[in-house]
């Protein structure tokens, strides 16, 4: 899988390079339009990471290039405006995906992984994290073979932390996919949600599934696992 | 009608200008007039005086002074004629008097008789009873002050009642008191025309500012090509609203490249401390402190967030949609989305009042500030405690209350909660986290909406943050609006 990214603040591209590479991408990078656009232009890539305010060609004139070639390589756009209607014009110009900065780096994999079709958001029926038993279609969940009564709200989060085991969620996720932009800022909402979800299927049982790291946000899975 | 407005005022001052000449205008007349007509019948008085004098007095030697009274009734007949004619010798005996006028405007023997001694004027006015009579008196023979005889001679005296003058007078009068309203009624309704026309431009202007916000601002003013002041006046408003967008943008310019110039930082910064924080080796105390600034990260991106939604709300982005829904539903689901934070901290969120209100606005902006609100009544309500929201209309306005009974705002505080990074406590209100910015953002969604956003509080005792919509015209009165128009 061979991914480009374009973006011209070069710690920045050196990162998602690095992150992506970690995650064994082969990666191409472009810190100006032009240089982008010639990348883009030459070789078939897999997915393409685009910046939109670049020096050069803009990231905007990239994307209609691209379009215009028909080419049909997912493009997740990055900016640092998010007013709508951008956002909607983007969309219309042919973008996958849209990622406003400053971004989680666990989401931009997700999302990059999403598009890609390797399918971490798995659509099966069950999901299973170590003993922990997900049926999605009856919205019920069991732990060693015990039924755990959860709310709604408990429910959603449980599920969308298990959709990628392992992986850290940050809060900011957590809100955008469990509740909706008008809880934007209101953090505290998704630890009291996590600490509510822990006393139900993490306190009767000796091994803790959901792990907190400090500043980043949770993840489930098996606490040995990285 | 606005009796401060300009026409109005106009046309006031130019009707009490044209009053107070026109009334000075008619009292000179009046004036002129009465001294006119007045010299008139002296002038034909004293004509008669004089024809007297030479034809009676003249002959009086051959015809005798007994004759004298017969003759003047004969040919002057002055009681028909409503005439005063009197012939006094200078010894003062009076040789012909004329007799009560056919109208009895005056009484002929009441008219003092002359000394030959005094003064004699050659026009008097005499106030007699009844009416006051013009006199013109002549000397027979004329006689030069030096060579005066005064047992010689005779004094004629020929008078005339003013009724008729007076009369003419009043019909004049009359008339301009019956004209001068009429006149001034008509050039008040004609000044009012006029001025109507001459301002119409203005009331266009007028309109045409009121509609332009900073949604439209490249619309520009009506330009008026009437060569006057008001051409002007179009001119330079549309100059300043060029002025006005040209600022506009820029600091929506600003905006967007400071939001890059800090996103991208923040998210280099987040980046290199996430991986960092996922190293399994890392000993704890680095742990700790590599979360500790990921925090600081978090906080430093919501700031930025938060300056950045009030910008574009500053920016008139804070009605993105105008879809009319139900405020009590959206009002209960959100505060069961919220109601874990409640039940953390053992609060009770009351919900009362109304099940079915209807406003107008943008859904999800308006879920954000019942989100702020809700969530600044449970963190500052201690445990155990109680929240209440309350839905209501109230004289066409849909009302929402969320109140708390939580440690309140101090008087001096309140009216700056809405601003900017205020906060009442600094040590208390940190601790509780947040940017500054929710309230702020509640008052520019609000304010958007045509919401208004009051505060109320007790310290100790609790808050009140009451919001006011104005009600949407319900849809079918809308629907024969439009069906009106069309």
């Amino acid at each position: 899988m061979r991914i480009l990214i374009v973006e011209d603040e070069k710690k920045l591209c050196d990162l998602i390079e690095r992150a992506l590479k970690a995650e064994r991408f082969a990666v191409d990078a472009a810190t100006d339009g032009n240089a982008g656009w010639r990348l883009a232009d030459s070789y078939d890539y897999d997915l393409i990471i685009l910046d939109l305010m670049l020096p050069g060609m803009s990231g905007a004139e990239i994307l209609q290039r691209i379009r215009r070639r028909n080419q049909q390589v997912p493009v997740l756009i990055l900016t640092a405006q998010d007013a709508t209607e951008e956002k909607v014009r983007n969309f219309e110009a042919g973008a996958d995906d849209y990622l406003t900065k400053p971004f989680a780096f666990a989401e931009l994999l997700m999302r990059v992984k999403a598009l890609l079709r390797r399918a971490p958001t798995s659509r099966a029926a069950v999901l299973r994290v170590a003993d922990l038993e997900i049926d999605r279609m009856f919205q019920q969940v069991k732990r060693a073979g015990r039924k755990i009564e959860l709310t709604p709200k408990e429910y959603a989060l449980l599920e969308y932390l298990a959709t990628n085991p392992g992986r850290v969620f940050s809060r900011a996720m957590i809100i955008e996919h469990v509740w909706d932009q008008s809880f934007e800022g209101l953090t505290n909402i998704v630890d009291v949600y996590v600490r509510h979800l822990r006393r139900k299927v993490d306190d009767p049982f000796p091994t803790k599934l959901i792990r907190t790291v400090r500043g980043v946000g949770y993840s489930l899975g098996e606490s040995a696992k990285a | 009608m606005n009796t401060r407005s300009l026409g109005f005022r106009l046309v006031i001052w130019y009707a009490s200008l044209l009053t107070v000449i026109f009334v000075l205008l008619g009292m000179l007349t009046l004036i002129y007039l009465r001294h006119y007509l007045e010299a008139n019948v002296l002038d034909i008085q004293a004509r008669r005086a004089q024809q007297i004098a030479d034809t009676l007095l003249a002959d009086l030697d051959r015809t005798g002074e007994s004759a004298l009274a017969k003759e003047v009734e004969d040919l002057y007949s002055p009681a028909a004629n409503e005439r005063f004619i009197r012939i006094t010798a200078a010894d003062g005996r009076v040789l012909y008097a004329s007799g009560i006028p056919n109208d009895h405007s005056f009484d002929p023997s009441r008219v003092p008789v002359l000394r030959l001694a005094s003064e004699i004027q050659r026009f008097r006015k005499e106030n007699a009873p009844g009416s006051a009579l013009l006199i013109a008196t002549l000397r027979y023979p004329p006689t030069s002050g030096a060579h005066s005889n005064a047992g010689h001679g005779y004094i004629v005296e020929v008078g005339a009642s003013v009724q008729r003058t007076e009369f003419t007078l009043s019909r004049v009068f009359l008339m301009l008191a019956v004209g001068l309203p009429v006149a001034v009624s008509v050039a008040v309704a004609g000044g009012f025309a006029l001025v109507r026309r001459a301002l119409r431009p203005v009331e266009r202007i007028t309109l045409k500012a009121e509609a332009i916000t900073h949604h439209n601002l490249s619309e520009r003013l009506p330009e008026m090509h009437t060569g006057d002041e008001l051409e002007r006046l179009s001119r330079s408003l549309n100059h300043m609203i060029s002025r006005l967008e040209d600022a506009i943008q820029s600091s929506k310019r600003f905006v967007a490249d400071a939001s890059h110039e800090l996103r991208t930082p923040l998210t280099v910064l987040r980046g290199e401390l996430e991986g960092l924080a996922q190293d399994e080796q890392l000993r704890p105390p680095t742990r700790e402190t590599l979360g500790s600034m990921l925090e600081e990260v978090d906080r430093l991106a919501e700031v930025v967030e938060g300056l950045l939604a009030l910008s574009r709300l500053d920016a008139g982005e804070g009605q993105a949609e105008s879809v009319r829904f139900n405020l009590a539903e959206l009002v209960a689901t959100t505060s069961d989305q919220m109601s874990l934070l409640a039940e953390d901290k053992n609060i009770t969120i009351v919900r009362e009042g109304e099940r079915d209100v209807t406003v107008e606005g943008d859904r999800a902006r308006l879920k954000q500030v019942i989100v702020n609100l809700l969530d600044n009544a449970i963190k500052y309500t201690p445990n155990g405690g109680r929240v209440r929201l309350k839905i209501a209309h109230e004289d066409g306005y849909a009302i929402l209350e969320v109140a708390d009974d939580g440690i309140g705002i101090p008087q001096e505080a309140l009216p700056h909660v809405f601003k900017r990074f205020y906060r009442a406590d600094n040590s208390r209100s940190r601790g509780q986290g947040g940017a500054g910015l929710g309230l702020s953002i509640v008052k520019s969604i609000c304010a958007a909406h045509g919401v208004t956003v009051e505060v109320a509080s007790v310290p100790g005792a609790g808050s009140r943050f009451r919001l006011k919509f104005p009600q949407p015209i319900p849809q079918d009165a809308q629907n024969s609006q439009e069906l009106e128009l069309q």
